[in-house]
C-alpha cells in the first residue's frame, strides 16, 4: 500500500464516522435546545437500533421490515421513556437530568446485556456488497450509505426547520420557551416529538452502521459521546455540528491510521476536554478586548 | 452563622462503639465482607455527596480518583515499594492530578463540567487498560502483596472491616469538621446565593478547587485500601458502573445531610446483594453493568417519587416531631 492510497483509506474512514457523529450530534442538539434535556440515552438508541433489528431478523423476520420495526420500537421506547421518567421528575434541574438519563442509558444496556449476551453481532449491508476501488483504497457501498444518509438528515432536517409551520415553531421554542408557551405551542408535544426524532435517527444510525462497524450492547457510550464532544464543538447548530463531525471523523481516522488504533477514542474525548477548557478562556479574552 | 463546636459529638461516639463490636456481635464472614463494602463505598460517596450537594460540583469523575489510586497504589506495591508509602504516594499523585485537572476545568457550569469529567472517567479506563506493561492492561493487575506495616500484616476481612470503617468514620469526621468551619460556611452562601457571597469577597473557584483536590484524595485513599483487601484490580471496575452506583448511593440516602450517604451505602450494597443471590440463579450473566440495570430503576423511582432520598425523608420526619411537640408544649 502507498502513502496516498493510505491517506485516502484513513479519510474515507475517517469521513464515515464523522458522518456518524454528525447524525448522532443532531440527535443531541435537537433534543438539547428544545427539552434542555442532555440526553444521554442517544447512544443507546444507535446500539437499540442495530440490536434490535439483529434481533427481530433473528427470529424469522425479513431484514428490512425487521430494521423498520427496530426504528418504530426505538422511538417508542424514546417517548415513553420521555414521557414516563422524565418528564415526570419533581425537581427538573440539569444535573438530575443527567443523572436520570444516565441512569435510563444504563437501564437500556442492562437490558440488552441480559436479553443478548455480550456478544458483539454483525448484520448483512440491505445494499450489495462489492467492493470499489480508488488509488488502491477500498470503498463498501455501506460507506457510501452513510455519507447519503447523512446529507439526506442535513437536508431535510434544515428544510423541516426552516420551511414548516412545525418546524418554525420547534425553533420559536428552542429560542425561547415561556414566549413559545404564551403564544399557545403546546411545549410536551414538542418534547415528545424531539425525544421520538432522536430515537429514530438514532436507530437508523445504528443500522446503517452496524455492517461496517458491528453492533453490541456497549457500543451506545462512546459513540454517543463522541455525538456529544460534536455537538457542543459545533455549537448545537446543524452545520457547524456536520462540520465538526467530519472534522473529528477525520482526526480520528488518521491518529488510528498513524498514531495508534487502541486510542483513537481517547483523542475525541481530549478534544472535548481541551475546546471546553479554551471557551472558558475565549470568554475572558472577549471581556478584555 | 453560628460557628458550631468541632469536638467529636455523641452521636458518632456511639455510632463508632456499634461498628466496633458488631463483628463480635455477629461473626458471619458473609455479612463482616459485606460491611467492608458498605464502608468503602460509604467513604467513597461521602466525598462525592460534600462535593456534589454541598460545593455544587457535579463531578463524575470520582470513580476515576478511586481506581487511580487503587491502581497507584497496586503498581508501586508490585515493583517492591512497602505499603504505606505506596498509599502515600499514590494520594499526592491524585492529588497533583486532581489540582492540574480541576482547576481549568472547575471553571465549566453544570452540563459542561459534567461532561468533561465524563469524559476523563472513560479516558482514564482505556488509558489504563492499554498501558499493559504497566497496569497488566484489560486483564488486570494480579500479585498485589498483603497490607502490611513493619512486622504487623492485616489478614482476613475483620482486620479489613476495622481498617475500612475507620477510613469512613475518619472521612465522615472530617467532612463534618469541614462544613462546619469557614471553608463549609463559604460553600454554604455559595449554594444559598452566588452573588452575594461574590460580592462578600469569598474566592469561590478556589474553594471548589480545595473541595475537589480533598474528596478525590480521600477516593484515593479508600481506591488504595481496597487494592489491598481485592488483591486484584481491573480496569472495567472503576468505570460507569461505579459512577452509577455512587450516584445512586449519594441519591438513595440522600445527600444534604452528612450520614444520608452511609445510609445510602448501607442499603444499597444490601440490595445489591440481594439481587445476588436472588436473581443471580435465573439471570444468564451478573455483571457490575447488570447491577447498574438495576440501579438505574432505582434512581428513576428516587428522582420521581422521594427526590430528598432517605436522610431528606427522615428530616422531614424529625421536622414533623418537632412541629407535634411545639403544637403540645402550646396547649
Amino acid at each position: 500500500m502507498t502513502l496516498l492510497s493510505q491517506i485516502i483509506q484513513y479519510a474515507i474512514s475517517g469521513i464515515t464516522s464523522g458522518s456518524i457523529y454528525a447524525v448522532i450530534g443532531i440527535c443531541w442538539s435537537v433534543v438539547y435546545l428544545i427539552t434542555k434535556v442532555l440526553n444521554f440515552t442517544t447512544g443507546e438508541f444507535v446500539m437499540l437500533g442495530g440490536m434490535l433489528t439483529w434481533g427481530f431478523h433473528g427470529a424469522g423476520i425479513g431484514l428490512f421490515p425487521a430494521s423498520l420495526l427496530a426504528v418504530a420500537s426505538t422511538i417508542g421506547i424514546a417517548m415513553v421513556m420521555e414521557r414516563i421518567a422524565i418528564r415526570s421528575v419533581r425537581h427538573p434541574s440539569p444535573r438530575t437530568y443527567m443523572m436520570l438519563t444516565i441512569a435510563l442509558a444504563s437501564v437500556l444496556k442492562g437490558g440488552v446485556l441480559l436479553k443478548w449476551g455480550s456478544e458483539t453481532r454483525k448484520i448483512d449491508p440491505i445494499f450489495s456488497t462489492t467492493v470499489l476501488h480508488l488509488v488502491g483504497a477500498a470503498i463498501t457501498p455501506q460507506v457510501i450509505c452513510v455519507i447519503v444518509f447523512l446529507v439526506i438528515v442535513t437536508a431535510g432536517l434544515s428544510w423541516f426547520f426552516h420551511f414548516t409551520l412545525f418546524g418554525k415553531a420547534l425553533r420559536a421554542s428552542a429560542f425561547n420557551n415561556t414566549g413559545a408557551m404564551l403564544i399557545g405551542i403546546d411545549i410536551n408535544k414538542f418534547r415528545l416529538f424531539c425525544f421520538g426524532l432522536a430515537g429514530g435517527l438514532g436507530a437508523i444510525t445504528g443500522i446503517i452502521t452496524a455492517p461496517i462497524t458491528f453492533t453490541g450492547y456497549e457500543i451506545g457510550l462512546l459513540t454517543g459521546l463522541k455525538g456529544l464532544v460534536v455537538a457542543i464543538v459545533g455549537y448545537w447548530s446543524i452545520p457547524g455540528t456536520v462540520l465538526a463531525g467530519l472534522a473529528l471523523g477525520l482526526l480520528e481516522g488518521f491518529c488510528a491510521g498513524f498514531l495508534s488504533p487502541e486510542l483513537k477514542d481517547v483523542f475525541a474525548l481530549l478534544v472535548m476536554i481541551l475546546f471546553l477548557i479554551l471557551t472558558t478562556y475565549r470568554v475572558s479574552f472577549w471581556r478584555k478586548a | 452563622m453560628m460557628r458550631q463546636k468541632t469536638g467529636i459529638p455523641i452521636r458518632m461516639i456511639l455510632f463508632a462503639l456499634v461498628i466496633f463490636l458488631f463483628p463480635f456481635l455477629i461473626p458471619s464472614p458473609y455479612i463482616i465482607g459485606v460491611m467492608c463494602f458498605v464502608a468503602i463505598y460509604g467513604a467513597l460517596s461521602l466525598g462525592k455527596a460534600v462535593l456534589m450537594e454541598h460545593a455544587g460540583v457535579f463531578s463524575l469523575a470520582h470513580p476515576a480518583w478511586f481506581g487511580i489510586g487503587a491502581y497507584v497504589t497496586g503498581m508501586a506495591t508490585v515493583r517492591g515499594i512497602p505499603p504505606v508509602l505506596a498509599i502515600l504516594i499514590a494520594a499526592g499523585f491524585v492529588a497533583l492530578l486532581a489540582y492540574m485537572m480541576g482547576a481549568p476545568l472547575l471553571r465549566l457550569k453544570e452540563y459542561y463540567l459534567a461532561n468533561a469529567t465524563f469524559c476523563l472517567l472513560i479516558i482514564v479506563e482505556i488509558v489504563l487498560g492499554n498501558m499493559g506493561s504497566l497496569t497488566g492492561g484489560h486483564q488486570g493487575l494480579i500479585g498485589i502483596p498483603p497490607f502490611s506495616v513493619g512486622p504487623l500484616t492485616l489478614k482476613g476481612d475483620r482486620h479489613f472491616y476495622f481498617l475500612f470503617w475507620g477510613l469512613c468514620l475518619g472521612t465522615l469526621w472530617f467532612f463534618n469538621n469541614l462544613l462546619n468551619s469557614r471553608v463549609g460556611r463559604a460553600l454554604k452562601t455559595f449554594n444559598d446565593s452566588e452573588a452575594a457571597s461574590m460580592s462578600m469577597g469569598i474566592n469561590i473557584p478556589q474553594y471548589k478547587l480545595k473541595i475537589f483536590v480533598i474528596t478525590s484524595v480521600m477516593a484515593s485513599l479508600a481506591g488504595s485500601l481496597l487494592c489491598f483487601w481485592l488483591r486484584f484490580i481491573q480496569p472495567s471496575m472503576f468505570s460507569i458502573p461505579l459512577m452509577v452506583e455512587l450516584i445512586t448511593i449519594v441519591i438513595v440516602g440522600g445527600g444534604e445531610v452528612l450520614y444520608g450517604p452511609l445510609l445510602g451505602s448501607f442499603v444499597v450494597m444490601w440490595v445489591r446483594e440481594l439481587i445476588h443471590a436472588y436473581l443471580g440463579k435465573v439471570l444468564p450473566v451478573m455483571t457490575a453493568e447488570v447491577d447498574a440495570l438495576f440501579f438505574g430503576v432505582v434512581i428513576v423511582l428516587i428522582l420521581i417519587f422521594m427526590p430528598g432520598g432517605l436522610a431528606g425523608w427522615f428530616e422531614q420526619l424529625i421536622r414533623i416531631g418537632w412541629r407535634v411537640r411545639e403544637r403540645f408544649a402550646r396547649l
